[in-house]
């Protein structure tokens, strides 16, 4: 999986959740594009407007913290973000974003070297990352395989009508 | 192993597992709130799953947003009563209180279980001996369609907790002193257990704090080993054929072991809007309180209604002061009521709300507006989570809140109630 993006930047450490994807502007559900229009909402006003599809975000530790709404990693699916890095993130962050099919990619120090509007260009598979206009590169931490499925099923959405399909051809070709 | 591992491997089907590993597990429930119940149904849905996997292991908690308080929720709420009455679902509480008060009280969380839940603060449940932790609604639309979801093995870290603790101090105190100390992101992705002399002499009101809040230091799960407490907590509440008490193994099933000593630690406080940034409630007159937030899943248990009514008895709140109560469940409620405590508090200026998240779901009763210095009992100081994102939150014990309701500025609670009438 291959990803070349601008970034933008959030430095500061424990951005939580609340933040990224207020409450007020929870919805029982959401029209396509409704959760993009508010992502950062707390924190940028014009971030949604500006952000495009393939940009990356490059944060500070412990991004995502707080609570488990899933808006906040769907906001940034939505806007078409291709990657997250951060020296870490929350465990239910990182999760949803995973679910999302969004990589979110745990990577000490990353914070400390790349400034907003960088080209940051990033390999998967092969796990590594190139700064482009400073000239950092580093290696990714490896991603379990079970991660990296999901993802590359685009999702836990895209994978639960897989198994739900296997399972319903399962049970008609035993009752043929 | 580590018991969580043990339990972790259990629901798995399998012996063992190592931490790290990723493993699919079946949870014994799985807890939607209102808006998880809205959100999960409609990806469920979308998903292709037509029925839930298992309507047994369901349980619907309406606490954020009840009673409804936008159109939007008064719909999504009736079109979830159809869903649940549709996919057999009886396990149902309406306006009954918060979920991770419901859990341990109504006995849906027993040792040796496993439980996931639409909100960070399911790690409550952990004060069992259970892994409990939350989901994204995505995530939980899955678990409930497939019947399992992925989990990975976590490390753990064990605070153990010695000393005994000062008159005024409980278990909020010291969790900000664990935040104060290692930050919000003390342990990202680990489990946390708690031990201790300190562990061992609190009721489990107190322990339900201190695993709750270790989302809010990035923990994955909250962890107590099942003792005398907790037998006794549970006797009536679940059939104890259903308890399994997994052991840990040794020592070395520990990333860390963190030793706190408690008996130093005082009334203290968070200030905005970061749980790391504590002081001593004594030092903190400089700040005006226009507004008290007494409940939420860390102080709306009987044992914070009855430390309220210690302090506020013969007392007033500040005239410039306002206090909103909403108790944790219903039977906290109506056990507050036969104690005299929520007199005390009315009588003492507060108002009480309806049993469940009051203003910590961020949308009712009780939001700040901008200005405003709020105290609350609640885990969160996040900006704008209760109100205006230009209010301040600060977030400290039951004790504490009380007090500083009373005196109408941040003070301990030692500041204005002796010791002897903490006893």
């Amino acid at each position: 999986m291959h990803i070349k993006g601008r970034a933008w930047t959030f430095g500061q450490a424990n951005i939580n959740t609340d933040l990224i994807f207020p409450k007020p502007f929870f919805k029982p559900s959401y029209e396509p594009g409704e959760m993009a229009r508010h992502s950062m909402a707390g924190l940028s006003e014009d971030f949604a407007s500006k952000a495009k599809p393939g940009d990356v975000i490059v944060a500070g530790p412990n991004f995502g913290c707080g609570s488990s709404r899933e808006e906040a990693a769907g906001s940034l699916k939505e806007l078409g973000i291709a990657a997250l890095l951060a020296p870490s993130f929350s465990r239910l962050f990182t999760r949803n974003s995973i679910n999302f099919g969004l990589p979110s990619i745990a990577l000490p120090g990353i914070d400390q070297h790349v400034s907003e509007g960088d080209e940051i260009e990033l390999d998967l598979t092969q796990g590594r990352l190139w700064n482009r206009t400073n000239g950092y590169e580093a290696d990714l931490p490896p991603m379990a395989p079970e991660t990296l499925r999901l993802i590359d099923d685009g999702g836990i959405r895209a994978y639960t009508q897989r198994i739900l399909r296997e399972r319903r051809e399962a049970a008609q070709s035993s009752a043929s | 192993m580590h018991a969580i591992s043990k339990i972790i491997a259990r629901h798995s089907g399998r012996e063992s597992v190592q931490t790290g590993e990723i493993v699919n597990v079946t949870p014994d429930y799985v807890m939607l709130n209102d808006r998880g119940a809205a959100r999960a149904r409609t990806l469920m849905a979308q998903m292709g799953a037509e029925r839930v996997w298992d309507p047994e292991r369901i349980v619907v908690v309406f606490d954020h947003h009840y009673p409804a308080i936008r159109l939007q929720d008064a719909e999504a709420q009736k079109k979830t009563r159809e869903w649940a009455a549709e996919q057999g679902i009886t396990k149902f509480h309406a306006g009954e209180g918060i979920g991770h008060v419901l859990f341990p009280e109504k006995g849906y969380a027993t040792p040796g279980s496993l439980i996931f839940g639409t909100d960070s603060h399911t790690v409550t449940n952990g004060a069992v001996g259970c892994v409990s932790t939350g989901l994204g609604h995505s995530d939980i639309a899955s678990c409930i369609s497939l019947g399992y979801n992925w989990l990975r093995v976590p490390e753990v870290v064990r605070f153990d907790l010695q000393g005994e603790l000062k008159p005024w101090v409980s278990a909020k105190d010291v969790i900000l002193r664990i935040t104060q100390q290692f930050g919000e992101d003390a342990t990202v992705y680990q489990a946390v257990e708690f031990a201790g002399s300190a562990v061992r002499a609190m009721p489990m009101d107190e322990r339900l704090v201190l695993t709750n809040m270790v989302i809010d230091f990035g923990g994955k799960t909250g962890y107590v080993q099942p003792d005398e407490t907790t037998f006794e907590f549970l006797k009536g509440r679940s059939n104890p054929d259903r308890w399994i008490i997994d052991e840990t193994d040794s020592d070395d099933d520990y990333a860390r072991i963190i030793e706190v000593d408690v008996s130093t630690i005082e009334p203290l406080v968070a200030l905005p809007h970061d749980l790391s940034k504590v002081i001593n409630a004594s030092d903190g007159g400089e700040y005006r309180i226009d507004e008290a937030i007494f409940g939420t899943c860390t102080g709306g248990r009987i044992e914070d209604f009855r430390i309220a009514a210690k302090v506020m008895k013969g007392r007033k709140l500040a005239p410039h002061t306002r206090m909103i109560v909403n108790p944790g469940s219903v039977s906290v409620y109506r056990q507050a009521v036969q104690e005299g405590l929520i007199d005390t508090l009315v009588e003492g200026g507060a108002v009480i709300g309806v049993p469940g998240c009051g203003p910590c779901a961020g949308f009712h009763q009780g939001m700040m507006a901008a200005g405003d210095n709020g105290i609350t009992t609640a885990s969160r100081n996040f900006r704008g989570r209760m109100g205006s994102p230009d209010s301040d939150l600060f977030v400290a014990s039951p004790a504490t809140t009380v007090a500083s309701a009373i005196a109408g500025r941040i003070v301990s609670p030692s500041q204005l109630v002796d010791a002897e009438e903490f006893a």
